[in-house]
């Protein structure tokens, strides 16, 4: 039953062609059931036309007879009264036609007897169709049923008159005509009918099915198509014969793969020169670099034989070379980013010992400045070890850029699927409206004490873009002068998804107050 | 003296890296184009070459190609590109060690010092790693009675590893071992190396018995006579 109903639901084929065979039989039945109508009443009333003429004629020349015979003898009459009901039984052929005849209240006679033909019951006779007859002497007719005394019964046609015959009175006479033949004319145009509907409906279901499935093959096939166009194998095709509308839709479909792919492949042009163009400009930027550089170092080199403006000038071209150097590497990247050629190179590394590396790399002193806190010693996971090794030596660093003395706080969570590392700090912090801006390129909290550590401006958005690279997430939470948590979840497997998070970004006993500031 | 051949079509970097390699008392050799390297290799017969990636005529892949099919001399690649394709590329070709551009000079000279050094404290005897035997004195390992040539520096990594027969070596670990420096993301210098040697001495690079990987951790040798 639910098959049924989720075919009725996902098969247009289904639902079309039960809709058109429930409205089929509506149609045929009503159309059906008024043809039965007219035909059966135009049998009946042609019978009737001839059962009122025959009945009509009978009992005139009864009538004629009778008045013939009165002038004849008692035995006479008596015989032709007699042959009144004297009427043959009905055979195969020659359906039933009963006679009955009955004499008013009033009349005394007896030379006419009462009585009906081949032992028909008087009951045959309707009582209306008496009163009525007896009230005019038009002719009467009434459907009846002929009931014998065998208990034989049969559909009817009762017609009355009234025979009036001066000295012997007034009569009741009904001719009473089987409708046998009729009802069996009938019973076989019901039949005809029924059968010619049914075979009817049969038909407009399966044409209509096999219209439909010719029709809806096509679409079925470029869904089927689309489907994998999707999936991304640009290169699937209908296959298209004819100029029929099914043709076309399937010409249009594959119009539509073609522009799908040349738009594609545009873009991977575009962003393959966006790439060339970003290697071009790396190279012909980085060789003079080189020779600047090493050029610098000679005259650094030789800097003790410079008076003091010179030397300093040497020292300041030295690091302003190394300044140049990080926002080049900074930019190139972000420009790579832009162009999503950035590339991941996955391995399965210890994250506890890239994270106590990364500390170790920004803040080599041995005071206890940077704690770190995680759960297990080892924790292996898929990452690109230079883009995460990036990320945490730029929280780190952010982190002791703004700490004002106050220690830092590292930790290390993770569950089935994700880890998480959080770093926290308790010095200047941020503002709820800096954290809108905090991602942004060459954004900085404070101009005012900026470029402490003469960062490029770049790390935070760059951390954000290596974050998003590893589907991971990397959040901010600062309140002014309460410090500052960012927290960075990763999958813990290639391909994976964070789903969860094992470290909440506003640290806790700060969701008091997080709460009356609302989320921003 | 030593002799150092620079490759590179860059006029001003290649008398730059004259300047500064002859003050640390190296012979230089400076070769513009890449379709030059090979005749000029053939008569300098140089110590070590340092090899610009884009070069005119033949790029430094290339280069470094050809001159791997005539001689094991220690290559370094100089690469303005930093991306992965370019590096790998050059490694594969038999590249010892690359330097991205911009880079130090003092960098640079310690580079060439540790590819220059001569393998030192040869333990006596021979050492031996799965079933390959290493002759420190000869510079060569032999497999089932055959000589396999090696660079230098695949030489080392052997050695490094033989060496320590039961210790794990990260890619960190094996990078100040051998290249003499930890640029400690660079891991894909060691990944690649690891690959070329395997290639030459194992006998399944897909089921290695002498260099075996320890997963999330490094490097370790096989131990001797594990196929049998």
């Amino acid at each position: 039953m639910s098959s049924i109903f989720s075919g009725w639901r996902s098969s247009l084929v289904i639902r079309v062609t039960g809709t058109i065979v429930l409205i089929s039989i509506l149609i045929i039945s009503f159309v059906g059931t008024l043809l039965y109508n007219r035909i059966s009443t135009g049998i009946f009333d042609e019978k009737l036309h001839i059962a009122i003429a025959d009945a009509q004629s009978t009992a005139r020349s009864i009538e004629l007879q009778l008045q013939f015979a009165k002038y004849q003898d008692r035995a006479t009459v008596k015989m032709v009264a007699n042959e009144i009901l004297a009427v043959p039984a009905a055979t195969d052929n020659s359906p039933a036609r009963e006679v009955a005849l009955f004499a008013y209240p009033n009349v005394r006679s007896t030379l006419i007897s009462s009585g009906t033909s081949n032992l028909m019951m008087d009951t045959s006779i309707p009582k209306n169709l008496r009163l009525e007859t007896r009230k005019s002497p038009s002719t009467k007719w009434e459907r009846t049923r002929i009931l014998y005394v065998s208990g034989r019964t049969e559909e009817a046609i009762a017609v009355g008159h009234v025979i009036s015959v001066s000295n012997f009175g007034k009569y009741e006479f009904y001719v009473v005509y089987s409708l046998s033949q009729q009802t069996s004319t009938v019973k076989i145009i019901a039949r005809s009918l029924l059968f010619a509907g049914g075979i009817l409906i049969i038909l407009i279901g399966f044409v209509t099915w096999v219209v439909l499935r010719r029709l809806i093959g096509p679409v079925r096939e470029a869904a089927r198509i689309a489907e994998e166009l999707t999936a991304g194998d640009l290169d699937q095709r209908m296959d298209v014969a004819g100029t029929d509308e099914v043709a076309r839709l399937g010409y249009a479909f594959n119009e539509m793969a073609v522009a799908l792919k040349q738009q594609i492949s545009r873009l991977e042009n575009l962003s393959m020169l966006q790439q060339r163009f970003v290697s071009d400009v790396s190279h012909e930027l980085r060789t003079p670099l080189t020779t600047i550089r090493m050029a610098s170092q000679v005259i650094y080199g030789s800097k003790d034989g410079f008076d003091p403006a010179t030397a300093r000038s040497a020292e300041l071209l030295i690091s302003q070379i190394d300044r140049f150097e990080s926002l080049l590497v900074d930019l190139l990247e972000v420009s790579r980013f832009d162009a999503q050629a950035a590339v991941m190179e996955v391995e399965e590394i210890d994250l506890v010992n890239l994270v106590r590396e990364s500390i170790d790399y920004v803040h080599p002193s041995q005071e206890r400045l940077i704690t770190l806190t995680t759960e297990s010693e080892r924790l292996l996971v898929d990452v690109d070890k230079r883009r995460i090794q990036r990320i945490l030596r730029n929280l780190i660093t952010n982190a002791i850029d703004h700490r004002e003395d106050a220690p830092i706080e590292v930790t290390i969570r993770e569950n089935e699927t994700v880890v998480a590392i959080g770093v926290r700090d308790y010095g200047i912090g941020f503002s709820s409206k800096d954290r809108a801006s905090l991602f942004d390129r060459f954004w900085r909290a404070d101009p005012a004490r900026a470029r402490t550590r003469g960062g490029t401006g770049l790390g935070l958005s760059i951390a954000m873009e290596d974050a998003k690279l590893h589907q991971g997430t990397l959040e901010a939470w600062g309140q002014p002068r309460r410090g500052a948590h960012f927290v960075l979840t990763l999958p813990k497997f290639a391909g994976g998804v964070v789903d969860s998070h094992p470290i909440s970004v506003v640290p806790r006993g700060e969701q008091l107050t997080e709460r009356e500031i609302g989320d921003l | 003296m030593t002799l150092i051949m620079v490759v590179d079509d860059d006029q001003d970097l290649a008398e730059m890296l004259g300047i500064v390699l002859t003050g640390d008392g190296y012979q230089v050799d400076l070769v513009n184009r890449g379709d030059e390297v090979m005749s000029a290799f053939a008569m300098q017969n140089p110590d070590i070459v340092l090899l610009d990636v884009m070069l005119p005529g033949i790029d430094g892949v290339e280069v470094c190609r050809l001159i791997r099919t005539v001689s094991m001399v220690p290559i370094v690649m100089l690469t303005a590109k930093g991306d992965t394709q370019d590096v790998v590329a050059g490694l594969e070709a038999g590249a010892d060690d690359y330097m991205v551009k911009p880079f130090n000079s003092s960098e640079l000279l310690a580079r060439l010092k540790v590819r220059l050094r001569r393998t030192g404290a040869q333990t006596s005897g021979g050492l031996s790693i799965g079933n390959i035997k290493i002759d420190q004195i000869a510079h060569s390992i032999i497999r089932d009675g055959q000589n396999i040539p090696l660079t230098r520096l695949e030489f080392d990594l052997l050695v490094a590893l033989a060496k320590e027969p039961g210790r794990v070596f990260t890619r960190e670990a094996l990078l100040s071992e051998v290249w003499g420096y930890r640029p400690a993301t660079d891991t894909r210098l060691v990944n690649v190396h690891i690959q070329r040697l395997r290639s030459k001495v194992e006998r399944d690079v897909e089921n290695p018995e002498i260099i075996l990987t320890v997963r999330g951790a490094g490097y370790k040798a096989g131990v001797v006579g594990s196929s049998e």
